[in-house]
């Protein structure tokens, strides 16, 4: 029957075979081919096959269809859950000393990978509440010297730049500019509130940010020059809590400042400006209104004088970079075009637009108007909390592991009954993740306990409350779920895989893989903490560099004050403040060493009998004659300045340079360079609009070269002016006796309180703020070192319980060596030996990584330690030391036991 | 009595498989209720009340032979049980009872 070979339609066969049950579906299969082939006899083959879907698709009905059991399923599976739970909880409790290691390990490494976790999302958040915020950019202007290197880069801009550029790109299509009056009081009634934060902003700044108001709005704040807006903060210290119950709309406060004031009539209340954001004030004023104060070309200025926070809101999806070139190619040549001297302004100047985002971690810009963050202090935080988290699941993992011969015949059983792998594996995950439900109440306990101190520590205001924050306890939840995994992955796989007759039979076949993963884990422990030893290391290695390199000048015992405007006659204030025995000397400054210099003026040298023009940066400070004897720093050629020279009031300059300067000038003898004629800034004996004349002056002396900025940055050539009368002194240095300072700053703040009623003495000492400037170095030695004893904590819980199982295992070894004569000291070693080839690979592994992540830290500094031999070998010799010492109790308990002891059973 | 439930359908596929004696598998009871009640059955009504059936113990079946036709596959044949047998004499006798009990005016008077 040759027709036969015709077969019904391949895919309602295969669909018939899936659903069908299989009791039924041989004899109705052969059914519907018998009548398929009948159908294809009497009619054609496409109906057939027609007929044939058909008939299987009606048979897609309950009756015919495969036994899902559902319930069933469901059923079996929570009754296994609950056995395992049973199970697990029962172990727990059982090996108490691997719990509490594992809970111990667990809990701090979540904390810890927890409070970094925080930190790191806080640093992220800076200014992402602002609406369209990757539209807004800060404009900042580069310079460059004449020979196109960069000199410095503000985050400011000039004064006149927001409207132009505003006006001239149309995908710029807002623009504002920040004025800071410094610190000005405000008074409403009777309450005077000094130094407040106020800006001066246009319009625009409701366009660029999206200040929420409280109260009136944004339309309508700025419609007046004297109007002002508050925050929530503000409007609380000076109307009280019920503000919005006042009318306060129109009330009237003044601002002063200097003898300079103004009443600004009250248009808005704005919410407070949440801490992740880079920059922060309480007032914020029309900018109409200083221009009653500025000259026009103030206000208008477009090259230097970079006082104005810039900020322009651009059109979505402008090319920036684009943008960036067009305005830098044709904004300097429009509005300045050539200096007086020739240049062209294009060669000195480069707009650079910064997306506000990238401010907070990645903006280190000269005078940014607060301190940011750093990226790679997220970046080196973001690496460790996840090392400790790791090396929380490692201990886990290898404390599982190494106690399997416990769990051997359980699993060995289950498989016997019938246990899948997947079901043995499931097994072993519910119990890793078990142990992190427990640990995690005291992580968040641990989290609580610690968020105070790391808050205070990093000048943060991180909050924890995992009840009202759902997204966090999302997060905690979901990492736990995760730790959970990852730590119980590779016990399940190890455990589930192991061979059912050895399991029974209680082999310790296991143990003969010498090496195996477990080694790599316990050598990944060790890895992560030599590299945070060794890190650590370095850090402090470098900071005691800082303190006991010679930074040229004496720092102790030194007394700083800022002068106020109201301290106005220096000679008097001087004599009257050096008037006590404890006080032996004094000086004023523009500047003091641990501050940054003053910004280069343009400059000239004689070369001989020819000007020539300097082609370095030669920044500047301003100092009387006592500054070289506070500080102690050396003279090495000429003379110190003398009392009655003065720049202003000679209308002659007078300078002292460093070595450095000297040599940049082509004098390796400094005394050669005594007498030289120096042109600096307007003391170029040219004629000045004032119709008066600045003659050029001679460089007195040469003193050695001393660290005034941070060991941060190089020496550079510096230039010290004398010049005291144009009251440009913000700063005066008194060296004190210690032993008498509680009498010596009475002394001082009486003085003061003759000379300033109003504000109080703002004194520090100078070796504190020469700390500060490795501030950011400080914090991250502190925190790596927290984090360096929490790893070597959990380290070593881990390496207790894994050397109290090896020597279970091998007792009985350990039982015939020492019948065959070996001694303690030999068995100690026998177990120790294992642990150095780990140490010693961990060694080979961590080092070099350490060391070339650490460089890159390092070249953070020009003047920087060098990593010494002791440096490497410390965190091997202290890993070595904490093993031994970790496993020796039980190890010399177990070399001493009698032999008898451990080898009479069996 | 509760314990013989039999559906129309399933009474007709009962007496089929009856009537089939020994030869009473799918396409066979297919068949014969079209040829013999001219009334169309698909596969999958008839294989329901087939296991239906089965499955309250009406119907015992075995497999039998494979044929090519059938692509190799067994036959099932189906035979009534006695308990089955029980139920069609139940349904029959409880029909019987009924159409005696007409009183015979009742048709009568249609006509």
């Amino acid at each position: 029957m040759i027709p036969a070979e015709k077969h019904p339609p391949k895919w309602s066969t295969a669909f018939f075979k899936w659903f069908c049950n299989q009791d039924f579906y041989e004899d109705l299969q052969g059914d519907l081919h018998e009548e398929f082939q009948l159908k294809t006899q009497s009619t054609t083959k496409t109906r057939a096959s027609l007929w044939y879907s058909w008939q299987i698709l009606r048979l897609f009905r309950p009756s015919m269809i495969k036994n899902i059991k559902t319930q069933n399923s469901i059923e079996r599976e929570l009754t296994m859950i609950k056995n395992y739970l049973k199970i697990g909880i029962r172990n727990l409790v059982k090996y108490k000393a691997a719990t509490s290691i594992n809970v111990v390990g667990l809990s701090t490494g979540l904390a810890a990978f927890i409070l970094i976790a925080l930190f790191v999302k806080d640093e992220f958040s800076y200014d992402r509440h602002f609406e369209g915020v990757e539209d807004i950019y800060r404009v900042t202007v580069k310079n460059f010297t004449r020979d196109g290197d960069m000199s410095r880069q503000w985050a400011f801009a000039s004064a006149g730049h927001a409207d132009r550029l505003k006006e001239d790109y149309p995908d710029i299509t807002h623009s504002v500019r920040f004025y800071p009056w410094v610190f000005p009081d405000i008074e409403f009634k009777e309450q005077r509130f000094p130094g407040e934060q106020v800006i001066f902003a246009s319009q625009d700044v409701f366009d660029v940010f999206s200040f929420k108001f409280l109260y009136g709005n944004p339309e309508t704040a700025f419609s007046d020059l004297t109007n002002l807006v508050l925050t929530d903060e503000m409007a609380v210290k000076i109307f009280g809590n019920d503000w919005e119950d006042q009318d306060i709309l129109d009330k009237s406060v003044t601002i002063s400042r200097s003898g300079q004031s103004g009443t600004f009539k009250i248009t808005g209340v704005i919410e407070n400006m949440p801490d992740q954001q880079h920059f922060h004030f309480d007032y914020l004023a029309p900018i109409r209104f200083l221009e009653m104060i500025f000259t026009e070309n103030q206000m208008n200025n477009v090259g230097g004088n970079y006082n104005w926070l810039t900020y322009v809101r651009v059109a979505p999806d402008t090319d920036i970079l684009a943008l960036t070139n067009k305005a830098n190619d044709e904004f300097w040549d429009k509005y300045i075009g050539t200096f007086q001297n020739g240049g062209k302004a294009r060669d000195f100047f480069d707009f650079h637009l910064q997306p506000i985002l990238d401010i907070h971690l990645n903006s280190n810009l000269e005078g940014e108007y607060e301190t940011n963050g750093s990226m790679e202090q997220v970046i080196i935080f973001s690496i460790v909390g996840l090392l400790l988290l790791m090396v929380a699941c490692v201990n886990y993992m290898n404390l599982a592991t190494s106690h399997y011969s416990r769990r051997m015949k359980e699993v060995g059983v289950r498989k016997v009954v019938g246990a899948f792998r997947t079901e043995l594996v499931k097994q072993f995950l519910i119990e890793s993740t078990l142990i992190t439900v427990v640990s995690l109440p005291i992580a968040i306990g641990l989290v609580y306990w610690f968020l105070p101190s790391l808050n205070n520590f990093m000048e943060k205001s991180l909050v924890f409350n995992p009840l009202v924050q759902y997204e966090l306890l999302g997060g905690i939840l979901l990492l736990m779920l995760i730790v959970g995994f990852l730590a119980g992955l590779y016990p399940a796989l190890f455990l589930s895989k192991m061979n059912l007759v050895q399991a029974l039979k209680g082999e310790q076949s296991m143990n003969a893989k010498k090496w195996n993963f477990r080694s790599w884990l316990v050598t990944f422990q060790y890895a992560v903490t030599i590299a945070l030893i060794f890190t650590i290391l370095i850090i402090e290695s470098q900071m005691k560099f800082i303190q006991n390199s010679n930074a040229g000048y004496e720092r102790e015992q030194l007394l700083h004050i800022n002068l106020t405007r109201n301290i106005s006659n220096l000679d008097v204030f001087k004599r009257e403040i050096m008037d006590h025995p404890s006080i032996s000397a004094g000086t004023y400054a523009s500047r003091v060493p641990t501050g940054r210099l003053m910004d280069n003026k343009g400059s000239q040298f004689y070369q001989g009998d020819s000007l020539v023009n300097l082609n370095f940066r030669l920044p500047f400070i301003r100092v009387d004659e006592d500054f070289l004897s506070t500080f102690e720093i050396p003279l090495i050629a000429g003379s110190d300045f003398t009392r009655d020279q003065d720049m202003s009031r000679d209308s002659v300059g007078y300078y002292l340079i460093n070595r450095t300067a000297a040599k940049a000038l082509g004098f390796d003898d400094p005394n050669e360079i005594i007498g030289r004629r120096l042109s600096y800034g307007n003391y170029n004996g040219q004629r000045q609009s004032n119709g008066s004349t600045r003659r050029i002056g001679r460089i007195l002396g040469v003193t050695e070269d001393f660290h005034f900025e941070s060991l941060h940055s190089e020496i550079v050539p510096m230039v010290m002016l004398k010049d005291v009368s144009s009251n440009r002194m913000r700063r005066i240095v008194l060296k004190v006796d210690p032993n008498d300072f509680e009498n010596t700053l009475k002394h001082v703040e009486n003085t003061w309180a003759g000379f300033d009623p109003v504000n109080t003495v703002n004194y520090r000492f100078l070796d504190d703020m020469f700390n500060d400037q490795y501030e950011a170095e400080q914090r991250l030695s502190t925190m790596i070192k927290a984090f360096t004893i929490i790893a070597i904590l959990i380290g070593c819980l881990g390496l207790i319980g894994m050397v109290g199982f090896i020597i279970e295992t091998k007792l009985k070894e350990i039982g015939i060596r020492k019948v065959l004569g070996a001694t303690t000291k030999s068995i100690w070693m026998m177990v120790s030996q294992r642990f150095l080839i780990l140490i010693a690979i961990a060694f080979i592994i961590a080092t070099p990584l350490t060391y070339w992540l650490m460089d890159g830290w390092l070249q953070n500094f020009v003047y920087r330690t060098t990593i010494s031999i002791d440096l490497f070998a410390l965190p091997v010799l202290l890993a070595v030391l904490l093993t031994l010492l970790a496993i020796s109790y039980q190890t010399i308990k177990a070399s001493r036991v009698n032999p008898v002891e451990c080898l009479k059973d069996e | 009595m509760k314990q013989f439930q039999l559906g129309e359908f399933e009474e007709v596929v009962l007496l089929t498989v009856a009537v089939l004696y020994g030869e009473a598998y799918g396409v066979a009871i297919r068949h014969e209720i079209e040829t013999r009640l001219n009334r169309k059955v698909s596969v999958s009504a008839l294989q329901t009340a087939l296991r239906r059936m089965e499955k309250k113990g009406y119907l015992e079946s075995v497999f039998g032979e494979a044929t090519a036709i059938r692509g190799g596959k067994r036959k099932r044949y189906f035979h009534v049980t006695k308990y089955g047998q029980k139920a069609l004499e139940y349904a029959k006798d409880s029909r019987m009872e009924l159409w005696d009990a007409i009183p015979k005016i009742a048709f009568e008077s249609d006509q």
